[in-house]
């Protein structure tokens, strides 16, 4: 990805992750009707497509905040594809009978469909990684939050009142515990796609 | 779980290993390959922990503000007690419409219910005192159109205002009175308020409900380009072509 040239429209995902109203306002504007119509055309609602764009704004977010978000294409594209492949996406899992989708591949460049699998991916690990988190006991998500958002690992001691030592030891468990099991998940996921 | 191994790597990444430590660390990652992917998985889950903590204000921050814009973009806000501008929420609804009839455009004829958006009237604010402009309100906008044009017109009767005019138009035009709702609009337009160039849209939209859409065109291409909503006019009239 890095090779590809960056497209001008990287001011929407930089605008996005600077919390730009301005920039998050002409999104509304230019690129949200025209997924509001797909979705209306294609089994759902206005609150069904205020609740996908708004889903899509916020991984767009994350991933801008987490650096990993170049845009290779045109946002329109990009953002217009995601939403649309969210949506076919809820309409799969609630409907009995499979949902047809119509991809316009044709239509997309490579760097489109690149960048879009790279966020979708981004979003898959993000929610596994969210899924797990969840998973763990009341101690380990505190400490973590603690140690992922003071300055100190000195300072987390202090404010749990324990030693210094502790903290450390608890904390490499704690993501141990949180790799292990996403580990589980890889290894299941790559034996089942041998 | 392999306690061990965590700490290990816990130690590696902070580098708090000696140089023989590291050196007989580093022989073992590229000998074994598990213990490669799980350092690598270590390494991932520090960049997540980073990014779900780090960021949490920003992203709340964030998630505030943008459901704000959503809601006003999808009109949900809350009526409002003062006085509304009506233009700026029918111009959102009716441009989440258009703009989507312009990109998808199917080669079929426009319909009337697709940029029907009647925007929300609030006229008590200036006047609570009068019982028929209330009613009227209420009925209007809660889309009873008949019931809403009788008071209108009794409202007309005692004092002729291109706010109230218009409000009536829209309703004769809700409940399909193409004539009467024509007569509404045309003297809006030949007249000198606000409502002057919104009166001749909704002339293009009778036209449209009408089917009438060579007459919708026709009428869309007189509308002046300083129009507030003129890019939904070129939109509508992409869509004619």
């Amino acid at each position: 990805m890095g090779k590809s040239k960056i497209h001008p429209d990287q001011i929407y995902i930089e605008g996005l992750a600077a919390n730009d109203s301005a920039v998050i306002q002409s999104i509304y504007k230019k690129y949200v009707p025209k997924v509001v119509l797909f979705i209306m055309n294609n089994s759902g609602d206005k609150d069904q497509a205020q609740d996908v764009v708004q889903e899509i704004m916020i991984l767009l977010f994350n991933q801008a905040k987490a650096k990993s978000l170049q845009l290779t294409c045109p946002f329109d594209a990009y953002f217009f594809l995601l939403c649309k492949r969210k949506w076919l996406n809820e309409l799969k899992k609630t409907a009995n009978q499979g949902v047809t989708i119509q991809e316009d591949i044709v239509s997309m460049n490579e760097s489109a469909l690149e960048l879009i699998a790279h966020t979708e991916e981004f979003d898959q690990k993000q929610e596994l990684f969210d899924t797990m988190f969840q998973k763990l006991g009341e101690k380990c998500q505190e400490l973590l939050k603690l140690s992922f958002s003071l300055q100190s690992m000195e300072e987390v001691a202090e404010k749990l009142n324990v030693t210094y030592g502790y903290v450390r030891k608890k904390k490499s468990l704690c993501i141990g515990q949180l790799t292990q099991w996403i580990q589980e998940t890889k290894n299941f996921k790559s034996l089942k796609n041998n | 779980m392999n306690e061990e191994r965590y700490i290990l790597f816990d130690q590696y990444l902070q580098g708090e290993m000696t140089a023989d430590e590291k050196t007989a660390f580093e022989k073992q990652l590229s000998e074994n390959l598990e213990l490669a992917a799980e350092l690598e998985t270590f390494k991932e889950m520090h960049l997540q922990l980073e990014n779900k903590f780090q960021h949490e204000q920003e992203r709340e921050a964030f998630r505030e503000n943008l459901t704000k814009i959503s809601d006003k973009h999808f009109n949900k806000t809350k009526p409002k007690v003062v006085l509304l501008k009506p233009w700026y929420y029918v111009a959102a609804a009716s441009a989440a419409v258009l703009f989507g009839l312009f990109f998808f455009n199917y080669n079929q004829n426009p319909v009337f219910s697709d940029y029907n958006n009647p925007e929300h009237a609030a006229f008590t604010e200036r006047s609570t005192a009068d019982e028929t402009l209330k009613e009227a309100e209420i009925f209007y906008n809660k889309k009873k159109y008949n019931k809403a044009i009788p008071f209108f017109e009794t409202i007309l009767q005692k004092n002729k205002t291109p706010e109230i005019q218009f409000f009536y138009g829209v309703s004769l035009l809700e409940e399909s009175n193409f004539v009467k709702a024509e007569a509404v609009f045309n003297e809006l337009k030949s007249g000198n308020s606000v409502y002057k160039e919104k009166a001749v849209w909704y002339l293009a939209l009778s036209k449209l409900k009408q089917k009438d859409y060579k007459g919708c065109k026709e009428i869309l291409q007189t509308i002046s380009q300083d129009y507030e909503d003129y890019d939904e006019v070129e939109l509508l009239l992409d869509q004619l072509d």
